[in-house]
């Protein structure tokens, strides 16, 4: 018995090898292979290292481009994500703690939100009606309203767990309900938080969809977008082609290593003890 | 300090009458105690004092000023919770200076009255720790810092002690007496625990279902409470109520009679009961008792008088100790 689970173990882990870290070697061996070698798309391993080569070419093309989308990615997910925080903290506050008869109205926008698929034609012309369309600050509203209904739920719920008596202690003591909001309930949020800035900022940073409907034009591209524009230029060279998505994908892939635990802690934390 | 005048004050929840016309005076100094059974609007009153919830109709003055509509700060008073409601993410320091420094007071004042709360609640050592790292009791008295820091004019205590167990609940009893009489504040404090309210009360105020049913000191209530349910509430164990031929004797609905006001014997007396069982104290006895007559009567005895379960005794009640309703 003891044995056989011994067995399975090791049969479910080459599995999952296989499957999950394969692609990772792939993507790092031919990234590191010259063109005439990568372009035969095998698990060889390379016959001379030119990770460095590679990557300086990869920064070089189109005139720096890549850089330029680290750029816009950063502004686009840091504006993104604070807007994000701190308008999804104090809608959960609200509905959590001040039901009304507009409570089940809300509920209902949240669920659509997190149900009924964005319709992009309208989208844009909307943006364009706000003159946000191809505009940074425009995609940030964008990522805004898309993350918004996941975050607000998250916060609700924990915030739900924090003992009412606070915020009267907190009325009792004199405090504003700005000031309740921002004194007691916020710092005690801090879990939640860090689970939405990290969930939501990989997926903004890696969001290739929606850069590519609402923020065409050559000086908007985003990290994603530039696999896309150099797909083409790149399809003879593909040890470029790759070094790109392994530079494209580090970012995330780092963030999910160190705060994995942080992650599962926010989904799951309950009442502030004490 | 003040005076706290409650005006027919009625609370509905969702159409439910909660509270039905509280009409009330606490004088100032005074340590008054609202007991009644669970869900009988202790806390809404409390509440409604306090200003975290509004009243349905009626008027709260404090110190002769009309607060019915102001905001809590606004309102000279302070207020413990059960659950001590502290601040989990400040320091013990944070937490007594909270009020303080949303006041905006200068940062040597706060600090100086928060070390002299500190003092008075031997807290100083624990000043620097977070609420997590303190003990039921340390809690209790940070939450008691936090009030007493603000020197408001009016206390209001919404059982404070019910998370302690017994041994520092009685200890806090003293302490919370002596800071009243060191104070010499006005406070309000909620209980459920009858003892809480004879032993630290200057006035009790029995609710019931939404209405006062008595008001008196502890001692008034406990000679002459003047309805059933004051008389089966005041007291430990409770008295003994009868209605039928009993009560008929003495031309009243009820007679009552309290357990310490019967005087046992194995020979002769009154009432002949058995012994069902028997609650051993210590000091003294819980005797229960099976009388043909009567049903079941509670009788307290001495620690060591001897009887044992199922044995035939007699009780005779005390002269004039009856209550009759
Ligand atoms: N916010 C509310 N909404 C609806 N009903 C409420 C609300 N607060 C209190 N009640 C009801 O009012 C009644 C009195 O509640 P209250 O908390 O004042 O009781 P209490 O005397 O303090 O009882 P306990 O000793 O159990 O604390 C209860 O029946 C309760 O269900
Ligand atoms: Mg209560």
């Amino acid at each position: 018995m003891k044995r056989q689970q011994i067995i399975n173990g090791v049969i479910a882990l080459v599995i999952g090898v296989l499957i999950f870290v394969t692609p990772f070697i792939f993507i790092g061996l031919t990234a590191v292979k010259s063109a005439a070698e990568a372009s035969q798309l095998g698990l060889s391993w390379p016959s001379e290292w030119l990770f460095w080569d590679n990557l300086v070419a990869v920064i070089q093309a189109r005139n720096y481009m890549l850089l330029l989308a680290y750029f816009n990615s950063t502004v686009i997910t840091v504006g993104a994500i604070s807007l994000l925080v701190i308008s999804a903290a104090m809608i959960g506050y609200v509905i959590q703690r001040r039901p009304s008869k507009w409570n089940g109205f809300i509920y209902a926008l949240i669920l659509a939100g997190l149900m009924i698929p964005p319709a992009v034609v309208p989208t844009i012309w909307l943006l364009k009606e706000l003159h946000l369309f191809k505009t940074l600050h425009g995609m940030i509203l964008i990522q805004v309203a898309y993350g918004l209904s996941f975050s607000v739920l998250l916060f609700r719920s924990f915030i739900a767990s924090i003992p009412r008596d606070l915020d009267e202690a907190a009325i009792i003591d004199g405090a504003k309900p700005w000031q309740v909001f921002f004194k007691v309930i916020l710092p005690l949020l801090k879990p939640v938080t860090v689970t939405v800035i990290l969930v939501q900022s990989v997926t903004i940073f890696n969001d290739f969809t929606n850069p590519l409907y609402y923020l065409p034009g050559k000086d908007n591209v985003t990290v994603q977008l530039t696999l896309y524009n150099f797909q083409s230029q790149f399809s003879s060279q593909m040890n470029l082609l790759f070094m790109n998505i392994l530079l494209v994908t580090i970012p995330p892939l780092i963030m999910f290593i160190f705060f994995n635990k942080q992650i599962v802690k926010g989904m799951t934390a309950g009442a502030v003890k004490g | 300090m003040a005076t706290v005048r409650l005006k027919n004050i009625h609370k509905e929840f969702n159409g439910v009458k909660i509270l039905k016309g509280i009409d009330l005076d606490v004088n100032d100094g005074e340590f008054c105690v609202f007991v009644g059974p669970s869900g009988c609007g202790k806390s809404t009153l409390l509440r409604i004092i306090s200003g975290l919830e509004d009243a349905t109709s009626g008027t709260i003055e404090i110190g002769e000023k009309d607060v019915t509509k102001s905001d809590p700060i606004d309102r000279g008073i302070a207020m413990v919770f059960q659950s001590y409601a502290l601040y989990p993410h400040l320091t013990v320091r944070d937490n007594i200076g909270f009020g303080l420094s949303l006041a905006k007071r200068p940062k040597s004042e706060i600090k100086e009255r928060v070390n002299a709360a500190a003092e008075m609640l031997q807290l100083e050592s624990l000043l620097d720790r977070k609420p997590k790292d303190l003990s039921g009791g340390q809690r209790q008295r940070v939450a008691i810092g936090r009030a007493i820091v603000r020197e408001p004019e009016v206390f209001l205590f919404d059982e404070p002690l019910s998370n302690l167990d017994a041994a520092l609940r009685s200890k806090m009893r003293i302490e919370l007496t002596e800071l009243h009489a060191t104070l010499n504040a006005t406070m309000i404090y909620v209980t459920h625990d009858q003892i809480e309210a004879m032993t630290m009360a200057d006035k009790i105020v029995v609710l019931n279902a939404g209405h006062i049913e008595q008001v008196g000191t502890p001692m008034e209530l406990y000679h002459h409470p003047q309805t059933p349910f004051v008389a089966g509430f005041i007291g430990s164990p409770k008295m003994n109520l009868f209605e039928g031929a009993i009560a008929k004797e003495h031309n009243a609905d009820l007679y009552g009679i309290r357990p310490e006001h019967l005087t046992l014997s194995p020979k002769e007396g009154k009432w002949k009961g058995v012994v069902k069982h028997i609650e051993q104290l210590g000091a003294d006895a819980i005797v229960h008792i099976h009388v043909e007559s009567l049903g079941m009567l509670v009788a307290r005895a001495d620690g060591d008088f001897s009887i044992t379960a199922g044995s035939t005794i007699y009780a005779t009640p005390q002269e004039g100790k009856e209550h009759l309703f």
